[in-house]
């Protein structure tokens, strides 16, 4: 679903973010990533989803070269992978139900395919009967349901979240984790960048460690360390 | 398709009034500026009417009287072409009543009451004169003869009226041209700014917006249009603005008396229709424009 292939990049011509990275990561796969802060995961991710391009080497979503991209088709690729962040990133002047429906208007779907999948990928991520609530008056456990709910109400093939509990307390993280967990298993591939130790060690999945901006482990089942 | 000119429309309206200020400023910028640019156009045209009668570098104009029998006209026609040396007599052209009648309509557009008046017993026919170049001084001794033929009702040469208004037509020109283009930078620069800070106020929400995949025009277009209304409503001003000063100009010259000639300094309602049309399209299209550009220009958040 997703490679890289010898993905180097440099921030300004003298910071190197990433340094030869390679993997593979299959269709339904969930993986981890982790290491300190600066480590290159949330550049990583970027390179995923095209926010960023690399200097050197290649980065393959669904069989494409992303990077041989041309602009206009950007749009359409970020259309299959839903992002979820630590902040949330919602539209904080609208309602629950308004910030998934945006995810959906402003890629022009019809009126009626928003209201069925609205309701129900709320459902899904237990936010039934807070559809009108404003940000605000939500828990930061239930505002990242929001932004789960957004970054899947459009059944993408792919979920990068960068730090997705690293707002939240333990309890609560477990929460979300459950959550990503379940959506994992409807088939979409996660890719997860976190340093929360106690959640890698729970969940039992696949670990790739980065140190400054290099791949220094890639371990099936891994744990935290 | 519903849905996105609902977005459209729906986002495009908040952002205004989001940026009441600006707009505001925007708008009345673009409005000061198209209207000076539309007067340019008015004013010239009016200048262009006064000197349309010495177009093509007559300088001097023999007026025939009514009265005179086709003989008569042909006498002072042989008398012009008797000096060719002075007058080119290949330019040499006689406005028989038809045609000085038409003219006669062109100078007083403003004046119809006038208009209505002329008749074949009092519009006098005229021959136009050009002269053979550097001999406008003997051309002026020649007019002084040619007053005392028959029926030669008055002999007018151009240098009289003709330099002043040019020189004047020159200034107003470059006061006016200047002023529009140094506005009309203005206006632009506040629609950018406008647009500007209506994209940070939302930069979040285009952010969001990249991340879901919407495409750069769905995200550019409210933008857009925020700015073609901006220049669509300063554009309608400065029309208000166009047609109350033409008016007031209008009769203003109108209740000037006497037979001065500046009655031709007013245009016709079809040209100033057209100005306003192109100031309302000009307005748009630098509006939205504006916008487009500064848009994507700040659309890479």
């Amino acid at each position: 679903m997703i490679r890289l292939e010898n993905v180097t990049k440099i921030y300004n011509s003298e910071v190197t973010a990433l340094r030869d990275a390679t993997f593979d990561v299959a269709k339904g796969e969930f993986v981890f990533l982790v290491g300190p802060s600066g480590s290159g995961k949330s550049t990583l991710l970027r390179m995923m989803n095209r926010q960023e391009s690399p200097e050197k080497g290649a980065v393959w979503v669904a069989g494409r070269n992303i990077n041989e991209m041309p602009d206009s088709k950007v749009p359409h690729l970020r259309r299959n992978i839903g992002n979820i962040f630590q902040d949330y990133k919602l539209l904080l002047n609208k309602t629950v139900h308004e910030n998934v429906a945006f995810a959906l208007e402003v890629i022009g779907r019809p009126k009626h395919v928003i209201r069925q999948q609205v309701p129900a990928v709320l459902d899904l991520v237990g936010l039934t009967g807070k559809q009108d609530r404003f940000p605000h008056q939500l828990s930061g456990g239930e505002q990242q349901r929001v932004s789960i709910a957004r970054a899947f109400v459009n059944r993408p093939l792919i979920l990068l979240a960068d730090e997705p509990t690293g707002n939240l307390d333990p309890a609560t993280g477990e929460g979300i984790m459950r959550l990503l967990d379940r959506i994992n298993k409807t088939g979409t591939t996660v890719v997860m960048a976190t340093h929360d130790q106690r959640i890698v060690n729970m969940m039992r999945k696949r670990v790739i460690q980065m140190d400054r901006g290099i791949i220094v482990r890639d371990q099936a089942r891994g744990v935290y360390e | 398709m519903w849905s996105r000119l609902a977005y459209t429309f729906r986002e495009t309206g908040a952002s205004l009034k989001r940026n009441i200020t600006l707009t505001v400023a925007a708008v009345l910028t673009s409005a000061v500026s198209l209207f000076l640019v539309g007067g340019t156009f008015l004013v010239q045209r009016g200048f262009d009417n006064l000197l349309s009668k010495w177009a093509g570098g007559v300088q001097m104009i023999v007026y025939v009287s009514p009265t005179a029998t086709p003989d008569q006209v042909a006498n002072i026609k042989t008398a012009l072409e008797s000096s060719p040396t002075v007058v080119d007599t290949s330019k040499l052209e006689y406005l028989d009543f038809t045609k000085s009648l038409a003219e006669a309509k062109r100078l007083l557009a403003a004046d119809p009451t006038t208009f209505k008046l002329l008749n074949e017993a009092n519009l006098p026919t005229e021959f136009k004169v050009v002269p053979k170049a550097r001999q406008l001084n003997v051309l002026v001794e020649l007019a002084n003869g040619f007053s005392e033929v028959p029926k030669v009702q008055k002999v007018v040469l151009a240098r009289d009226q003709v330099e002043q208004i040019s020189k004047l037509r020159d200034f107003v020109q470059t006061v006016t041209v200047g002023l529009s283009v140094l506005l009309l930078i203005g206006a632009l620069i506040l629609i950018w700014t406008t647009i500007r800070t209506a994209m940070f106020a939302r930069r979040r929400e285009i952010e969001v917006m990249k991340l879901v995949g919407a495409t750069n025009w769905f995200i550019r277009i409210p933008f857009m249009l925020e700015g073609l209304i901006q220049g669509l409503i300063g554009a309608l001003m400065s029309c208000g603005f166009l047609l109350f000063f033409n008016r007031l100009w209008t009769n203003g010259v109108v209740k000037l008396k006497g037979d001065n000639g500046f009655i031709a300094l007013v245009v016709s309602d079809s040209f100033l229709n057209f100005v306003m049309l192109m100031v309302l399209l000009f307005g748009m299209l630098a509006g939205a424009v504006a916008s487009g550009v500064a848009a994507s220009r700040f659309l890479d958040v």
